[in-house]
């Protein structure tokens, strides 16, 4: 096993207190002879935006069912708002909303009836509350036109976005939504984006699930990289980005002069499509643009280059592809 | 954008069971299958004492119709009280059966198909809640398909035969209002055949995805049931079947009613109904959802 990249303030506290919303020690499922998941260990500390990353197949949904205590581990705890899953269910589940492996309605009822029936379960709605948390849900997520179409004719966005809806139907403590942006045209993912943001800015703890990087870059504070079954990082999403060399990106016409005035200087450089990429582990910024400039190259714009989540992510994963691995298992294997 | 937040929410863990058996019902009824399937058991009734009615009149009464090896058949022809029991028998035998399996393959299987299963989880309603709800919403069903048989059976009756053929099997005229109670004892106890049908078929549904599982089990462990009826070889085996017992619903006709085959069915179908439930809820409380 591959040791777990682990930063901030989580890194190795196995007793961090209440200001966690979610948090799995040593979980492990085992299907038949495969195994899903496989000491998994997350933290989601409270009021976070935490994306899980990984690849298709790498026990993202399975996690996600456990911590909602759908499936019983067959090692290893979850705790759930505070209360032991799958035990701790009645209680901490009323005050999590969850769209897990897609939504699921009926077809021949239309949108609001569908939510109308998953509304009725809720313990925290009244029942005289149900017809209006029912409209604030749909308004909420852009469906409120085709409430009234039946579920079957819907297109996959619209049922994506009705199943955001069920998860929101009553002010959460919690959200966790498993692959939302799925079948999502462009506008639609900047809405769930936006509707991720407001929940945030609620103070509400999501916990969202992906395998679109740029997603999960945008909306995240935090980040979890499953791959086969195990997490092998996880922490705030900037303290991750940064944690690769530092260097500056440097768009100039000049390329090839700039590396000679780099090289000149003993920086580390190379072209990329973005521009010169200089590293800074010997040098600072400010030395990198005096060298350049002093040697006549034109810098039109300096940045600092952040290790992009897709260079961490085949990082991790590729680390562990090339050594053992579990064997590859089908999300949600009965 | 925060919409939500008109909504406030009420301090507590559950939901009260008459508003999650109030949505069951609601959703069982508006499903246009369910519709469509007590509409076409309403039909049974009619057509069955119109065909005996015309078959009676080409050749004389006592001789026509028949089928399904149901003795009653030939005497509900003029008999506005036999025609009730006589419909409720020939369709126990089969088709009431089917819908029942059919009522508790959408109940779990088919919800679990459609991923309707995990949001009612995810509510939460607690497993052992859920398959109550299922239950009562299969039983309630049920018993609509009975009562709306012998409804639709004895107007019928009424309509071709008038009030005055309340007769029994052994020759009495009933009052309209004992005649009433007759049909309605047969109609619970035909609904409590079917209670024990639908309590095999949770069992089944619980561990499946497919509906149609359901239905087939259904038919097949019906069908046989009844052949095995038929063999005497096995007659260790004949107090076990559900089935046993259901050619005794002529007895309601009798006077006096001979009460020992009707409540040692009745028993068997209580037993069925403790077991069936009992392997639904060992299934859905470790089933992963």
């Amino acid at each position: 096993m591959t040791e777990t990249l682990s930063v901030g303030a989580l890194a190795g506290a196995p007793t961090a207190g209440p200001a966690l919303a979610a948090r799995t020690r040593g979980l492990r499922k085992v299907y038949r002879t495969a195994v899903a998941v496989d000491q998994v260990d997350l933290d989601v500390p409270q009021g976070a935006v935490m994306g899980m990353l990984g690849p298709n197949g790498s026990g993202k949904t399975t996690t996600i069912r456990m911590l909602l205590g759908l499936v019983r581990p067959t090692e290893g705890e979850v705790e759930l708002l505070g209360h032991r899953m799958p035990e701790g269910a009645p209680r901490a589940l009323p005050e999590v909303g969850a769209l897990v492996e897609g939504p699921g309605f009926h077809p021949f009822l239309s949108g609001r009836e569908n939510l109308r029936r998953v509304a009725s379960a809720e313990p925290r709605l009244a029942s005289a509350g149900i017809p209006r948390a029912v409209e604030n849900a749909l308004e909420r997520v852009g469906l409120g036109h085709a409430a009234h179409r039946r579920y079957r004719g819907y297109s996959l966005g619209m049922k994506q976005r009705l199943g955001l809806a069920s998860a929101l139907l009553v002010p959460r403590r919690m959200v966790v939504l498993d692959e939302p942006t799925n079948g999502l045209d462009p506008a639609g993912t900047r809405e769930i984006r936006n509707i991720i943001a407001d929940l945030h800015a609620e103070g509400v703890t999501v916990l969202v699930s992906s395998h679109l990087l740029a997603e999960v870059e945008a909306t995240c504070t935090h980040v979890a990289v499953l791959h086969d079954g195990t997490v092998v990082a996880q922490g705030e999403l900037d303290e991750l980005l940064e944690s690769g060399t530092p260097a500056l990106i440097v768009s100039t016409p000049d390329g090839d002069q700039a590396l000679t005035a780099l090289r000149d200087n003993r920086i580390a450089g190379r072209l990329t499509p973005e521009g010169v990429r200089a590293d800074l582990a010997a040098a600072t910024a400010p030395q990198v643009i005096e060298a350049l400039v002093r040697s006549g190259v034109a810098v039109h714009e300096a940045k600092r280059a952040r290790t992009g989540l897709e260079d961490l992510f085949a990082r991790l994963t590729q680390r562990d592809s090339e050594t053992d691995g579990l064997p590859d298992v089908d999300e949600g294997a009965a | 954008m925060t919409a939500t937040l008109d909504v406030t929410p009420v301090e507590r863990w559950s939901v009260p069971f008459h508003r999650l058996y109030r949505a069951e019902l609601r959703w069982i009824f508006r499903r246009p299958r369910t519709l469509i399937v007590l509409g076409l058991l309403a039909l049974i009734p009619v057509i069955i004492g119109i065909g005996l009615t015309i078959a009676a009149n080409n050749e004389g009464p006592g001789q026509g119709g028949g089928g399904g090896g149901d003795s009653l058949l030939p005497a509900a022809a003029g008999n506005a009280l036999v025609l009730p029991l006589a419909t409720l028998g020939v369709t126990l035998n089969l088709m009431l059966p089917l819908i029942t399996a059919m009522s508790a393959g959408d109940a779990l299987a088919g919800e679990s198909s459609v991923g309707t299963l995990r949001g009612l989880l995810l509510a939460p309603v607690s497993r052992g809640r859920l398959l109550l709800m299922k239950a009562l919403g299969v039983a309630t069903f049920t018993l609509a398909a009975a009562v709306l048989i012998a409804v639709v059976a004895m107007l019928t009756g009424l309509v071709i035969n008038g009030t005055g053929s309340l007769f029994t099997l052994s020759g009495n005229t009933l009052s309209f209002v004992d005649a009433l109670g007759r049909v309605a004892l047969a109609a619970v106890w035909v609904t409590l055949q079917l209670w024990a049908v639908g309590a095999i078929a949770l069992a089944i549904s619980a561990c499946t995805e497919h509906p149609m599982l359901v239905v087939v089990s259904v038919l097949a462990g019906t069908v046989v049931s009844t052949v095995l009826l038929l063999l005497s070889a096995v007659d260790w085996l004949h107090p076990f079947l559900l089935p046993r017992s259901w050619t005794a619903i002529a007895d309601i006709l009798r006077d006096p009613i001979p009460a020992d085959q009707l409540s040692e069915g009745a028993i068997r179908a209580v037993c069925y109904i403790v077991i069936g439930l009992s392997l639904a809820y060992a299934k859905l409380s470790t089933k992963d959802g």
